[in-house]
Order: structure tokens, then C-alpha cells, then sequence
């Protein structure tokens, strides 16, 4: 049996709080007392109990009811349910929706100890599927990027497929995406894999500074070199070097390093030998590059240069049906982080969740997730929680009626998914048939391009 | 009047044979290095006795000895001849509650074996003794233990009682020592 584990006792008759609760404690465990299924289901928001010891017969709420409620909220939670003679029916159907074991009153003191045997054995196992379970939901994630979309289906493909090749990649995409992490996992499945994997950031640092960082520099030859330093590209050696912000490197530095990457050679600051380097480039940017071409600011061989595979990560807002999986990822990292026991997020919280725009992508949405588990006082998280999200969404002027906000809704969900029918009528939550109608009866059509 | 302290009291309830007392009072000086003392005799409250399951509820008798006037002891035990129960098991060979001042032992179950035949009065004597001496560890906020022969063992019938010793495990033993003496 376990050292110590944490039971609530639910029954209105206060004698058998008292009996049982007495009885625990004699064990060390974490014991708390319930006199009805709704105070039952108040402490279990706030404490992860692991049993329930359940009287079926209670007035307001029963314990069929709420073994009913527990196993939806909380499927962790182990029920065990006590009954008199005479209601061996109601156990029954008790165990039939899940109750782990039950209880005839009065038992004798060694059943209880044998029921918790039984039922810490159950425990275990339960947790043994959830690691296998846990294993199995790894085939949605990708080397640490999180997805079971369409849009990341192809993320993924592409992934796999240019990790084989040393060809240069261009990750594109808004910030917060994980540019850095699909950079990662291209690295990861590459022949380099066991080399080093080294990021810049090339829009935190200033010019001067990155072509010392790239190239190296000789001792003496600026103020402040008092040694010689050699630069990423060669430290990189055999490696994958990450260029994030790449649209922020000067023309300057961008001819330098075509050169790099065309003659495979560097020469650092204030030396005259060239240097033999080896490296696979990846590079990501958020910026428009080809406007920025026509601009003049980025230099078009260059582009070509990095750009031979372009992969392009899908903001947050175009992949919504990702958000539930992505939450309850980050919920669990935080839970576990900062060790309070916060395991939910409510319905109406994954809703407010679904349709916010997340203008800092999967960055924003980690950060949210964060702050409310640090900041929560209860298990579940709920809309309160997430309070500080601004719900975006279209602005509608306060004087529109429930008709136009419902076709102004409509009209921007068909435009997000491009008028695709079946993934709208998804995230709206009506069937298909009701779409139509819908668009039908608003006069929607798709924009002619 | 103020608890001494390490003195306990082992109280009988109606008609209790003295040398259960006495065997009972010795077991806690030499296993748990305590003080104790026999107290007068007190009556078994009647409102304890379930007219339905013809036991004596341990609850209600725990707070009569909790209400006990004049008490001189840090902790008490109460014995007595009828059976125990709380209201969710069938019985109890005794009751207390973690950490606190009363606990109550029956000898009622202990003077029959689970195979029919009776026991030696050694035997009975000593089984009290473990009964006592197992609640009493309770006051002391012992925990049940894992280690199948220590005195904080749970027994669920007479064999678990039997198979366990008198001795505490070495654990048991140092938490037992330290809250008596905090």
C-alpha cells in the first residue's frame, strides 16, 4: 500500500465521517470529510483526492450521481462505495460506471485494509496505462512540437523529409511559432544530429557584434579582444547553425555570409587565413523577405541562397483544433513545474481558449497557461483564470443585432478555414447541412479572387 | 488538575478482573517506559450500548473517559469485558484516536480462538496487553505499520494479533520516543 495517500470520506451521517476519518488517520493518510456529494465535489476542485470512500444513500446528491460526476471530472480519482444491506443493486450499477470497489456496512476492520490493498493495486496499474498512454499520445507530438493538425501533419512531412538532405532551410513564421523548435527537430533527424546545433539570434545582437560571433576575431584587433575567439561558424563544426531574425542581418553581413556558405570558408576578424567550415544552415523569419527584396534591404541571392526549402509554420489562430492538445501540455509542464495540483482547464475555459486569436502564437499561449497555474488557487483552471486574455475575435459595434453578429461570425470563421466547409462547420459546432442553410439564409458567398 | 506528565492511566469500566489491569499497567512501564496507574472503577455509560448490534459503541465511551473529571494522567486507557464496535465495522479489539488522550480496549473477543478452543489466560492476558499497549501507541500519534511483527501492526482478527510481538519496529520505537518526550 502506499505510504501515504490522500481520501475523502462522503456521507451525510456524521458517525461514519468520524469512524472512517479516525480510521485513516491511524494510517498516516491525508484525510478529509464530505456531508454531501455537492461539498464532495468543492474539495475535489480543490485537492486531488486519489480515493472516495461514497455513501450511495445521501440526500440532495446521491452517490450514484456523484460517482457519475467525479468519473467525468476527475477519471483519476479511485471511488469506493459504501452501502448498507439491502442496496447491493445500487452497488452494483455503481460498479458497472465505475466505482473501483464497495463496501458492505459494517465491515470488518481487515476488509477495509484489504479493499485499500486492492484498490492501491488498481492505483498503480492505472498509472501504468497512463505512462503507455502518455507514450502513445507522443506519436502527436514531433520531437517536442505539439500537433495533430493538418497544417502541422505537413509541417511534419516536410520535416522528414529535408533532415535527410544538407540543403539550407528557410522556416517562416509568425513569432511564437516554434521556428526554433522545427529548426530543432530538422537537426535532430539529420545525419549532423550528433554534432552541435547552435542558434543565433540575429536580431538581438548588434552588426558589429554578429560578424565577431559568426567569423571569430584575432586577439587585439578591436577594443576589447584581449584574446582570439573563434566564431560560430567554425565552432558549429559539422553542426546545424540556426539563424533566427534572419531578415535583420545587415546587407553587409548578408554578403559575407553568402560567401560562407558558397565557398565553405570564413576568415575571422584580423586574420588573413581562411578557415575550411562545415555546417548546415537553417534560418527563420518572420518578415516579409521577397516586399524587403523589392525594397532593397535584403539581398536577392542571398535569399535564393537560404531559401532552397521553404517551410512555412501556420499561426496558432490557423490551427485551433491544436489549442485543447497544447494546453493541456503546457498545464501539465506547469503542474509539474511548480508542483500544485492544477490538472484541468474547464469546458468554458477551453472554449475562451479555442476561439482567442493567440497573436503571440504557441509563446502566448504557453505564457497564459503559466500564469495560471502559478496564480491559481484551485485544481481546475477556469475562464476567471484567464482573465487576462482580451478575447479578440472581429469588433462589432455595440448596436448590432444577435442576426448580424451570428453572419459576421459565421463569414469570419468560412474566411479562416477558406470557405472550407466541413473544417468550419467544425469549429462552429453545427453540423454541415446547418452551414449551408446558414450561409444560404445570410447571403454569405466565397470572395471571387 | 493538570496532566503529570508520562503517567498513564488504565481505568476499568464495570467489572474488570484486577490482574488484566495489572498485566496490563506492567506491559506499559517495561515496553513503553511510561508511569502508569490503575484508576477507581467507572460505570459503562448506557447510552454506549447498542440495543440493535448488543455492543458497546468505542465512540461514545471514549468521550465519556474524555470528560472524566479529576484526570491525572497524560493519557488513559479504558478496559472492558463487552464487546466494542464503531459504527462501520462488525467490532474492535480497541479504539483511539490519533494523537489524542483516551483509548478503550474490550477483552471480550480475546478469551476464544478463531478455531473455537480457548486460549491459556496467559494468552488472553497478553493479547490485552498488545491490544493496550497498540492504542496507546496511537495516543502517542503512531501510525499503523507495515512491519508485520510490530506492536503497530493493524490486526484485523486474533492470528494478526498473535503473530505480532510486543516489541516495536525500530522506527515505530524512535517516533514513540520522541513524542513522548515532545
Amino acid at each position: 500500500m502506499d505510504k501515504k495517500m490522500s481520501i475523502m470520506v462522503v456521507d451525510d451521517e456524521e458517525i461514519v465521517r468520524e469512524s472512517l476519518y479516525h480510521w485513516f488517520k491511524k494510517y498516516g493518510h491525508i484525510v478529509e470529510t464530505a456531508a454531501s456529494g455537492f461539498e464532495a465535489l468543492e474539495k475535489l476542485e480543490k485537492y486531488p483526492f486519489q480515493f472516495l470512500f461514497v455513501d450511495i444513500k445521501m440526500p440532495g446528491m446521491d452517490g450514484i450521481e456523484l460517482l457519475e460526476k467525479v468519473k467525468t471530472e476527475y477519471p483519476d480519482t479511485l471511488v469506493i462505495i459504501i452501502t448498507a444491506f439491502g442496496s447491493i443493486e445500487s452497488a452494483v450499477k455503481a460498479m458497472r460506471i465505475g466505482a473501483s470497489d464497495y463496501l458492505l456496512k459494517p465491515f470488518k476492520p481487515d476488509q477495509l485494509s484489504l479493499v485499500m490493498e486492492r484498490i492501491s493495486h488498481q492505483k498503480k496499474l492505472v498509472s501504468e496505462y497512463n505512462y503507455l498512454k502518455g507514450r502513445l499520445d507522443k506519436i502527436s507530438r514531433f520531437d517536442n512540437i505539439i500537433g495533430q493538425s493538418s497544417a502541422m501533419a505537413s509541417v511534419f512531412d516536410i520535416i522528414q523529409e529535408v533532415s535527410q538532405s544538407d540543403t539550407s532551410v528557410l522556416l517562416i513564421g509568425e513569432t511564437g511559432t516554434g521556428k526554433e523548435l522545427v529548426a530543432k527537430a530538422i537537426h535532430a533527424k539529420s545525419q549532423r544530429s550528433h554534432l552541435p546545433f547552435i542558434a543565433i539570434n540575429c536580431g538581438s545582437i548588434p552588426d558589429s557584434l554578429l560578424e565577431s560571433e559568426l567569423f571569430g576575431h584575432q586577439k587585439g584587433v578591436f577594443t576589447g579582444a584581449t584574446h582570439s575567439r573563434k566564431g560560430f561558424l567554425e565552432v558549429v563544426s559539422g553542426g546545424t547553425l540556426f539563424l533566427d531574425e534572419v531578415g535583420e542581418v545587415s546587407p553587409k553581413m548578408q554578403v559575407n555570409l553568402l560567401r560562407a556558405l558558397e565557398e565553405k570558408k570564413i576568415t575571422s576578424i584580423g586574420s588573413r587565413e581562411p578557415v575550411e567550415v562545415d555546417f548546415r544552415l537553417i534560418s527563420a523569419t518572420r518578415r516579409n523577405l521577397e516586399k524587403d527584396i523589392d525594397n532593397g534591404t535584403f539581398r536577392e541571392d542571398f535569399f535564393y541562397r537560404i531559401n532552397v526549402i521553404m517551410i512555412e509554420i501556420p499561426p496558432l489562430r490557423k490551427r485551433k483544433e491544436d489549442i485543447p492538445l497544447l494546453a493541456e501540455h503546457f498545464l501539465e509542464k506547469y503542474s509539474q513545474e511548480t508542483t500544485k495540483h492544477v490538472d484541468h482547464i474547464n469546458r468554458d475555459a477551453m472554449t475562451l481558449l479555442k476561439h482567442y486569436d493567440w497573436p503571440g502564437n504557441v509563446r502566448e499561449l504557453e505564457n497564459a497557461l503559466e500564469r495560471a497555474v502559478v496564480l491559481s488557487k484551485s485544481r481546475t483552471l477556469g475562464v476567471e483564470d484567464f482573465s487576462f486574455i482580451q478575447p479578440s475575435g472581429i469588433q462589432f459595434p455595440q448596436s448590432l443585432s444577435l442576426r448580424e453578429m451570428e453572419k459576421g461570425y459565421i463569414k469570419k470563421i468560412l474566411e479562416e478555414k477558406n470557405w472550407n466547409i466541413t473544417q468550419a462547420a467544425k469549429v462552429l459546432e453545427i453540423n454541415r447541412v446547418t452551414l449551408h442553410k446558414m450561409i444560404k439564409r445570410y447571403h454569405l458567398a466565397r470572395p471571387i479572387h | 488538575m493538570t496532566p503529570s506528565k508520562k503517567c498513564i492511566g488504565v481505568v476499568p469500566f464495570g467489572d474488570v478482573p484486577v490482574i488484566a489491569l495489572k498485566i496490563i499497567a506492567a506491559h506499559i512501564s517495561v515496553y513503553f517506559d511510561l508511569l502508569p496507574q490503575i484508576l477507581p472503577p467507572l460505570k459503562l455509560p448506557e447510552h454506549a450500548f447498542d440495543q440493535k448490534r448488543l455492543q458497546y459503541d468505542a465512540g461514545i465511551i471514549l468521550r465519556s473517559l474524555e470528560s472524566m473529571d479529576s484526570n491525572p494522567c497524560e493519557k488513559v486507557i479504558g478496559v472492558l469485558k463487552p464487546d466494542l464496535f464503531v459504527p462501520i465495522f462488525e467490532h474492535v479489539f480497541g479504539e483511539a484516536r490519533q494523537g489524542e488522550q483516551c483509548a478503550v480496549i474490550s477483552l471480550f473477543r480475546l478469551n476464544k480462538n478463531p478455531d473455537g478452543s480457548f486460549p491459556t489466560t496467559a494468552i488472553v492476558y497478553e493479547r490485552a496487553a498488545k491490544v493496550a499497549l497498540h492504542e496507546l501507541g496511537h495516543l502517542y500519534d503512531l501510525y499503523h505499520c507495515e512491519d508485520e511483527k510490530c506492536l503497530m501492526h493493524f490486526s484485523g482478527g486474533l492470528d494478526d494479533l498473535d503473530a505480532t510481538s510486543l516489541y516495536l519496529c525500530r522506527y515505530c520505537s524512535m517516533y514513540l520516543k520522541y513524542n513522548i518526550s515532545h
